[in-house]
């Protein structure tokens, strides 16, 4: 029975690891957290949803369609609203981000309504038995693509000289372009692959939750995640993901399924209280 | 020492693997101004942050007239009567300069939050009297014409000097200023020299004094205390400790220390 | 310059005129902007002034409204008073969050008032015996000195008066060395506390005060909508919130009164496209961040009114 809940969990978790992957993107690679990074995902989702419906497309040129377009989008976000109001309070940016998302969400309600629509698994549905647990390879999916995203990200920040840039650019802007590192398109390409990578969570997340304009409130177990793994940390968003989806799974079978929400919300507000630095990141001081 | 208004007994600061403060000692006797110098990152700038109780210590004591302050919040050791400036200016921006040094002012003409609800005479009576002090303060350092100015509207050179009346406005009994002279001009420098030695002299402030610039530390110190690596390497009056070999050797290195024939 | 007796006697004048002018329909909008007001009169004090994001601002609210309905029901206390009593309760719970600020700010704050957001709405939806769950509850009409007051131009005679004393009170205290404090903070709390302001009390009574305003708020929007409704007390709402205090200027308590006039009277120029109101809402939010952060507020109204101590609050950027 444990086990069963173990491996139901690490799906749970792997969505959340797949979103906090996407939110630590972004703020390893330009130092914005994107409030409306949830929002994306679902927007993400249903441009697949609209290539289809609207334009007649099957699935799997819906899913290029899609991919086109967010990488479009993340061009627009960066280039419209994160590099304009680069210089802008704190609370402006966060306010910003939090529109973006709003925008996406209220518009994909307009648009296409405010009722869930049914999206197709890539893999099959149905439960395998493994060892006396039951799998379902849908989920599974999950699980290896963020396990897969995570090993791409790493190697591209680790190994290749554009990921050292990236990381240059956004610890000390004005070092890296003398050294000739360009930053806006470095944050441009983090953002284009960001919004690339919240479309494909959304495809996999999609049939998990049903597609619904308030999908993306999912955004908040991704910051949740991103944060119990130290946020600045690509392996740690993974870590947390999981933790969080297996603790939040151990809670909704032994506590109290309906409380199972709240618990997760009250583990975000321990964290952020107890251990903002996560189980993987490190302090910082600032000098007065 | 009976009359060592601010005593700092080895105190050690330690960040991570760094030691920033190494069993460093300090008095600063009530009434004086003294100096604190050394070569960048010597840990002058973390002397007066433990002081104010933005850091906290590894070891050792502060004393402030006789009573310990290490571990206070740094809004009771202000009210305390330990006020400061800080290196990079912390001025309240969007507000004018009077306003400014009103924040200061506040906590000597306090009204109740009913009274500041209901706009009552205490109200006005307060607010209009604390305005003046501000304004006094203002010209004081220079700055008369300017009060109605936005703070982050103000030239550096003022900024400096509205930091500093700011922190006068508290009615402080030690004043510690972290590199006031740091961009000033000659000029500047010159009528700063002059606030403060005019600020021991009519109002008995003890201030100690943060900086590398020498035309200010060398013309107002009775007492330099010198700095290095978070040890006290040196300490005593200007002209003795300007010739001292360990001063010479830190700030200008081995090899002309000894050109100098130290 | 008018004077200010002036402007008093046209405002009392203009209110005891204005429910004899104006329908039914036009006065109820008069108390939701009213309300509304009230509400992110909350977020002017906790983010405008003080400089703390707070995402909190819909819990606030429906605590406030189901607070004072369920005294009301299960006590028998007349809402004149259990909307008070409740704000005065709310209030401390804002003060316990607001000592969340001695740790955090900035992001990590967003977030955890947004999980307070949260957390609040999902033990509204789950307290079923005192809530009526995820189905919601009625309000019982609001009765004082034996009148039953449910229609806007009743509730007008109460929300209107309410909410020009507590406006004046803000306005008050915002010119006050309280108002300067907030503001210093909001500018840089390492100078306040060198000054010797105990920042995080201070921080903690300005959430304090949201949770004043938004219960006190919640409790009279509940009375005008007489039907509480968890999903309306979430993270949207609060955003929604937000949104109004950008548009109208949070700087200023002008602003909030601004903002809830545009988004409750928006709907109206939107007949047609109802469904469209929160794209429309969302859009104005994203263009004022990016285009105008100050408001509607900052601009021309308040100078014109003579009111340049203004400046004593700040601008916002």
């Amino acid at each position: 029975m444990l086990a069963q809940v173990l491996v139901s969990s690490v799906t749970a978790g792997a969505v959340y690891a797949l979103i906090a992957l996407g939110f630590v993107l972004i703020q390893k690679g330009t130092g914005v957290v994107h409030f409306g990074y949830g929002d994306q995902v679902t927007f993400g989702g249903y441009l697949v949803l609209i290539g289809q419906v609207v334009i007649g497309l099957s699935f799997w040129p819906a899913v290029f369609f899609a991919v086109l377009l967010s990488a479009l989008l993340g061009a627009i976000i960066y280039g419209a609203f994160m590099w304009p109001l680069r210089n802008a309070s704190l609370l402006a940016r966060i306010i910003a981000s939090l529109a973006l998302g709003t925008v996406l969400r209220e518009f994909v309600r307009a648009y296409m309504g405010p009722n869930a629509w049914p999206f197709p698994f890539l893999l099959s549905q149905t439960a395998v038995s493994v060892a006396g647990v039951l799998v379902v390879p849908a989920n599974l999916a999950i699980v290896v693509v963020s396990f897969a995203v995570l090993g791409l990200l790493f190697l591209l920040f680790e190994k290749t000289i554009y990921g050292k840039a990236i990381l240059a650019a956004c610890d000390n802007q004005i070092g890296a372009s003398i050294v000739g590192v360009r930053v806006s398109t470095v944050f441009l390409a983090i953002w284009i692959l960001a919004s690339v990578l919240a479309t494909i969570a959304g495809i996999l997340v999609a049939p998990l939750l049903t597609l619904s304009p308030d999908m993306g409130l999912i955004g908040i177990k991704g910051f949740t995640a991103a944060i119990l793994g130290g946020f600045n940390s690509l392996l740690g968003a993974v870590l947390g993901g999981i933790t969080l989806g297996i603790l939040e799974g151990l809670a909704g079978t032994y506590i109290s399924s309906a409380l199972k929400d709240m618990i997760s919300y009250s583990i975000l507000i321990a964290v952020i209280l107890v251990r903002p630095q996560g189980l993987l990141g490190g302090l910082m001081i600032r000098k007065v | 020492m009976t009359n060592a208004l601010l005593r700092v007994e080895n105190v050690t600061v330690r960040f991570g693997g760094i030691v920033a403060l190494d069993k460093f000692s300090l008095d600063v006797r009530s009434g004086s101004i003294q100096a604190l110098i050394g070569p960048n990152g010597a840990g002058k700038s973390t002397m007066l942050n433990v002081i104010t109780g933005l850091y906290a210590i590894d070891g050792g004591t502060v004393l402030f007239e006789r009573k310990r302050i290490d571990g206070h919040a740094p809004h009771t050791i202000s009210r305390l009567g330990i006020a400061r400036t800080f290196q990079n200016t912390e001025l309240f921006g969007e507000m004018s300069a009077v306003e400014n040094v009103m924040v200061g002012l506040d906590r000597h003409y306090s009204y109740n939050l009913a009274i500041g609800m209901a706009h009552s005479p205490g109200y006005r009576r307060s607010e209009i009297a604390a305005r003046g002090e501000a304004q006094d303060l203002l010209a004081l350092v220079g700055l008369a014409d300017d009060t109605a100015i936005a703070a982050a509207a103000l030239p550096f050179g003022k900024q400096r000097r509205l930091e500093i009346a700011r922190a006068l406005a508290t009615r402080p009994k030690l004043l510690l200023l972290d590199e006031p002279a740091a961009g000033l001009r000659a000029a500047e420098v010159e009528s700063l020299n002059l606030i403060l030695l005019n600020l021991r002299a009519e109002q008995g402030l003890t201030i100690l004094v943060i900086d590398h610039v020498m035309a200010l530390v060398m013309a107002v110190s009775d007492k330099i205390s010198v700095l290095n690596f978070g040890r006290k390497i040196a300490e005593g009056e200007p002209d003795t400790v300007r010739r001292a070999p360990e001063v010479i050797r830190a700030y200008l290195g081995e090899k002309a220390a000894h050109a100098l024939g130290a | 310059m008018i004077p200010r007796v002036a402007i008093c006697i046209a405002a009392v004048a203009t209110f005891f005129v204005t429910p004899h002018v104006l329908a039914e329909y036009h006065m109820f909008q008069i108390c939701l902007i009213a309300a509304t007001a009230l509400v992110v009169l909350g977020l002017v004090v906790v983010t405008g002034l003080a400089g703390q994001i707070s995402l909190a601002q819909s819990a606030f609210v429906g605590l406030g409204g189901y607070g004072s309905a369920i005294l009301a029901t299960s006590w028998g206390m007349p809402l004149w008073a259990s909307i008070p009593l409740t704000a005065f309760l709310v209030s401390l719970a804002g003060f316990v969050l607001g000592q969340l600020t001695l740790r955090i700010s900035g992001h990590y704050l967003a977030l955890a008032t947004m999980a307070f957001a949260a957390i609040v709405q999902l033990g509204l939806i789950h307290s079923d015996q005192i809530t009526g769950g995820a189905a919601g509850m009625p309000v019982p009409p609001f009765r004082i000195f034996g009148l039953t007051l449910t229609t806007g131009s009743r509730l007008y005679y109460v929300i209107l008066p309410i909410t020009a004393l507590l406006f004046l009170i803000v306005w008050n205290v915002m010119q006050s060395r309280f108002g300067r404090a907030l503001s210093a903070i909001r500018q840089s709390e390492t100078a306040a506390e060198a000054m010797g302001l105990d920042v995080l009390r201070y921080k903690a009574m300005a959430f304090a005060a949201s949770g004043f305003f938004g219960a006190i708020g919640g409790g009279l929007l509940a009375s005008l909508s007489t039907y509480l409704d968890p999903a309306q007390f979430g993270i949207t709402q609060s955003v929604y919130f937000v949104a109004v205090a950008v548009v109208g200027g949070m700087s200023s308590p002008f602003g909030a009164i601004i903002g809830s006039a545009i988004f409750i009277l928006l709907p109206d120029l939107l007949q047609s496209f109802q469904s469209y109101l929160g794209l429309v809402f969302a859009l104005l939010l994203l263009g004022f961040i990016v285009l105008r952060p100050n408001g509607l507020a900052s601009v021309g109204l308040s100078r014109y009114l003579g009111v340049a101590s203004l400046r004593t609050a700040g601008g916002w950027w």
